[in-house]
């Protein structure tokens, strides 16, 4: 930065860009892009993957999570040139070749969802505790999914879709 | 009717939205992208209430990527909006009355540029007096904040002399209670897509919870007819009564017009915090009677409710908290007078509950109160008073006959048994106590008397053979479409693959009214049974002169028409799809339309209501002694609202609406500091998490109506919200024989009312 010091804070930083490599949902892909861009924007602003939400824009509800290299992460807090080269998942990217994730069926049949705002997230959560605790207690699913906020169900629906995939074994 | 008629078998089905939802594929209309589409940003009061000197904003319009700046120079017709008074400017010109005031608004190539773009507005203000509080507001010299003074609404109900009964009573509480700014925190944030039309026609795509009425006030706004407006209102991210008012639509539509292209805001969550509505926050003093034997003789009511700045939904809300004021108890004199009060705090509007949840509060927390002083066990204190099928509502009006009230809390008093014993029997931590509280309530559905409260619904089969059932309701994630989807299948007989649902358009729907007051389902069953036999007879009779059977013999069924056999098999003669061809080619219409009222009492009670729901609710809590931190253990509710049309739906409204109020009671509140926020977003205003919540919640529905009820499912929207706090409030008291009279309840206090109590049973000891 030693040589930018003149520069007046007035102007334009924006043609500014970096070239990042991400694999998103399998796929990779090249993009040119401001490097403090947040990944949330460029997922859904420049990708149209809009599935990923935004709602607090800070960290605290979960809307945006997404896995980065297989971490649990809230979109919303990361910028395009920490994703070099990282691999990335979004909600677009769990569904099965044969069909829904069964996290995803339980949500459906056991009401794991109203609005279903904060449902992409809440799925990914989901899919990142069982990928590690396949047979969580209750204090691990509390622990994993308290930083994603739900405004409809009260969770009620979220926790016995949860019991649910545990019951089914499907993640052991 | 036959009460087994209203069993719905398909009640458990998954919603049709579901899938869509749980794969991340629905597009909510914040998702949404135009072609050459803008981004909208808007300038709002630097200060809670200041004169506008001057507005410049040249060096914006400037700005490399903006291609419109708007001010109040700029709006084609009425620079006002609000429900019923249009008193909220469109765009301040010459003054603020709170934070959330908009002043300009800019369309540009990139939401940073158009955030730039606002930061080169420059606007000179003079500050003037904040009225913080609606004390201050209602003071002779305070500065006046619109045309008619500070008092927005004053509401009362008068029965008996309630001095008298003060006199005869053997026993008198009187509490105020306090409760706080509370923030709906949708998920979603405002927003979505404006685009304009060919011949200055606009498409609104912004979720509300009244597609016709944003219509008929952008109408107003832009100098426009309503015909060249069209509302695509849903699908939304959560609304819970905070969208039902315009947001960003006059910004969006008025940057569209002038730029000709289309423009997309999404409020950030800060933007929503301090433009967004929020419940109201009250005052309510509640002075109660009771003789020897607990019957109440005498309540004498005073609310103060700030509104804050301008009047959207108040004046109603103040009468449905006066209304609910006496609950589901029998009094003898009632004195009730509530005042609703500018401010320059946040703008409070609809919310869940609707001046329930605060009224219940306090009404609650008086029967507890009272049953402690008579040493009477507090269920059977309310058991003392309760309304009877027969009787009078609470303003004196007749009400559809319901043993709703009796219901709930006979159900709630045997639950109640099974979990005091439950905790007689555990060993806890010496650090923590635990206590159970139960609270019942009773809450008006529709708008209430004298309000103009239309709803309608369109079926038809249409040309690709769908039965096309269409209401002007919006999907908020409530599940109006797996209600609309149960009831039509199963009322005429069809699959939902023969189905299309049509709602939040105004181009396709007709008027059904507001997505508001726990109406939906209610509406959609009237409407359905309205509609169902004249469009049944349509169709058969047409099936029957395409085929040559006779129209007794033919009913609509999946797939098709069919044919009942003898032996009561029936087999399928005409697909609707053939039956819509051959309709058409015929020429015969089969759109069926119905309008009507939502019920309404048949007394001239203004604001009264006809149908209304109960509910009863157990909590218990788990109080840290080191910490003062109150843990909700159990949120159980019994509910009675007639029968039950989506089971998911109705567990999902009881529990979400239970887990609101949770938040409400213990956690919640939009702080205002000078009229500023202090809270503004979701890392200082904390809502429940899953962690904060009982791992299991009990939902009873009690589904069994007053023999003979004509008037179906009632919703259940908002009942799962309103006596939760009382609840939480008596378990409070019953762990550490504190009562609490402010919300949320804060730790500091409980804290500190544990520790007292603990040293006095230690002195106690001592003795």
């Amino acid at each position: 930065m030693g040589e930018s010091r003149a520069v007046t804070v007035n102007q334009p930083t924006e043609d500014k860009t970096i070239d990042i490599t991400v694999v998103i949902n399998g796929k990779e892909q090249h993009l040119q892009t401001e490097p403090t861009k947040r990944l949330v924007d460029i997922l859904r602003n420049d990708l149209d993957l809009t599935g990923t939400k935004i709602s607090c824009g800070i960290g605290r509800c979960g809307a945006c999570s997404v896995m980065i290299n297989g971490n649990l992460i809230n979109s919303c807090l990361v910028m395009a040139y920490q994703v070099d080269q990282a691999s990335i998942t979004t909600i677009e990217g769990i569904v099965r070749e044969e069909g829904l994730d069964p996290i995803q069926t339980a949500f459906l049949e056991e009401g794991g969802f109203q609005c279903g705002y904060c449902t992409p997230g809440m799925v990914m959560a989901v899919k990142s505790l069982l990928a590690d605790t396949p047979n969580p207690t209750e204090e691990q699913i509390k622990t994993a999914l308290s930083g994603n906020l739900c405004r409809c169900t009260g969770y009620g629906g979220i926790i016995r879709a949860v019991q649910r995939v545990i019951e089914e074994g499907t993640y052991l | 009717m036959q009460r087994d008629q209203l069993v719905y078998k398909n009640r458990n089905r998954v919603r049709p939205d579901g899938k869509a939802k749980v794969t991340g594929s629905l597009k909510y209309l914040t998702d949404l992208s135009f072609p050459n589409m803008l981004y909208g940003k808007i300038l709002r009061s630097a200060y809670p209430h200041a004169k506008i000197l001057s507005i410049n904003i040249n060096d914006a319009e400037k700005l490399p990527g903006v291609k419109a700046v708007i001010t109040h120079k700029d709006i084609p017709g009425l620079n006002g909006f609000g429900i019923i008074s249009p008193d909220q400017p469109v765009l301040c010109e010459d003054r603020v009355r709170y934070v959330g005031d908009a002043i300009a608004a800019v369309a540009a190539e990139t939401i940073e540029i158009a955030e730039k773009a606002l930061q080169l507005i420059k606007v000179e203000y003079e500050q003037l007096p904040i009225l913080d509080d609606p004390e201050i507001a209602l003071e002779p010299h305070a500065p006046q904040l619109h045309e008619n003074g500070n008092l927005l609404h004053q509401a009362g109900y008068q029965k008996g002399d309630v001095d008298e009964g003060f006199v005869r009573s053997l026993v008198v509480i009187e509490e105020t209670y306090q409760v706080p700014r509370q923030m709906h925190t949708y998920m979603e944030t405002e927003g979505g897509v404006i685009v304009p039309e060919a011949n200055g026609a606009l498409s609104v795509y912004v979720g509300t919870q009244h597609g016709y009425k944003d219509r008929f006030q952008l109408s107003r706004i832009l100098g426009k007819p309503e015909e060249d407006i069209r509302i695509i209102s849903s699908p939304m991210g959560g609304s819970f009564g905070g969208k039902d008012e315009l947001n960003i639509q006059p910004y969006g539509a008025i940057l569209a017009l002038k730029t000709a292209c289309p423009v997309k805001i999404h409020q950030t969550r800060k933007e929503s915090v301090i433009s967004g509505l929020k419940r109201h926050p009250m005052r309510i003093t509640m002075k109660t009677g009771v003789d020897k034997d607990g019957k109440i003789l005498a309540h004498k009511v005073d609310i103060l409710a700030d509104t804050g700045a301008y009047s959207t939904l108040g004046p109603a809300i103040l009468d449905f908290a006066v209304e609910h004021a006496t609950g589901p108890y029998m009094v003898p004199n009632v004195k009730t007078e509530g005042l609703s009060v500018f401010t320059n705090n946040g703008v409070a509007g609809e919310f869940r509950g609707f001046g329930g949840n605060q009224i219940t509060f306090a009404l609650e927390g008086q029967i507890d109160r009272l049953a402690e002083k008579l040493n009477i066990d507090s269920i059977e204190l309310r058991r003392r008073n309760i309304r009877k099928v027969d009787d009078v509502g609470p303003l004196g009006h007749r009400i559809a006959p319901t043993n709703g009230a009796s219901d709930v809390l006979e159900a709630i008093s045997n639950h109640m048994k099974i979990k005091r014993n439950e905790l007689n029997n555990l060993n806890l931590d010496k650090f923590k106590v635990r206590g159970i509280g139960t609270a019942i309530t009773m809450h008006g559905g529709g708008l209430g008397q004298g309000r103009l409260d239309p709803a309608g619904g369109r079926l038809s089969l249409n040309k690709d053979g769908k039965i096309e059932i269409a209401f002007g309701f919006e999907e908020a994630g409530q599940g109006i479409l797996g209600v609309i989807e149960t009831i039509v299948t199963e009322e005429l007989g069809c699959s939902t693959d023969d189905l299309s649902i049509i709602i939040g358009d105004t181009a396709l729907v007709p008027s059904s009214g507001s997505t508001t007051a726990s109406r939906g389902t209610s509406m959609v069953w009237h409407a359905v049974k309205r509609m169902k036999d004249v469009f049944e007879r349509k169709l058969l009779d047409q099936a029957s002169k395409h085929t040559g059977i006779s129209v007794n013999e033919l009913q609509l069924s999946s797939g098709g028409v069919s044919k009942l056999a003898n032996d009561k098999s029936f087999s399928l003669v005409m697909s609707y799809l053939e039956l819509a061809e051959h309709m058409n080619k015929s020429k015969q219409s089969s759109i069926v339309t119905t309008n009507f009222d939502f019920p309404t009492t048949p007394d001239d009670v203004d604001g009264g209501h006809f149908l209304y729901t109960f509910g009863s609710v157990l909590a218990q809590v788990e109080i840290d002694l080191l910490t003062g931190k109150v843990k909700v253990i159990d949120l159980d509710q019994s509910i009675s609202a007639g029968p039950i049309v989506s089971m998911k739906g109705y567990t999902g409204q009881i529990e979400g609406g239970g887990v609101m109020a949770l938040g409400y009671t213990l956690m919640e509140e939009a702080l205002m500091v000078e009229g500023k926020y202090i809270t503004e977003n979701l890392d200082a205003y904390l809502i429940p998490s899953i962690s904060d919540v009982p791992f299991a919640m009990m939902t009873e529905a009690i589904e069994s109506l007053h023999d003979g009820d004509p008037y179906g499912p009632r919703g259940v929207g908002e009942i799962g919200t309103v006596a939760v706090a009382p609840a939480i409030a008596k378990a409070i008291h019953d762990a550490i024989g504190y009562w609490v009279s402010r919300l949320p309840v804060s730790s500091e206090e409980i804290l500190q009312a544990a520790s007292h109590r603990r040293m006095k049973q230690w002195a106690k000891v001592e003795q």
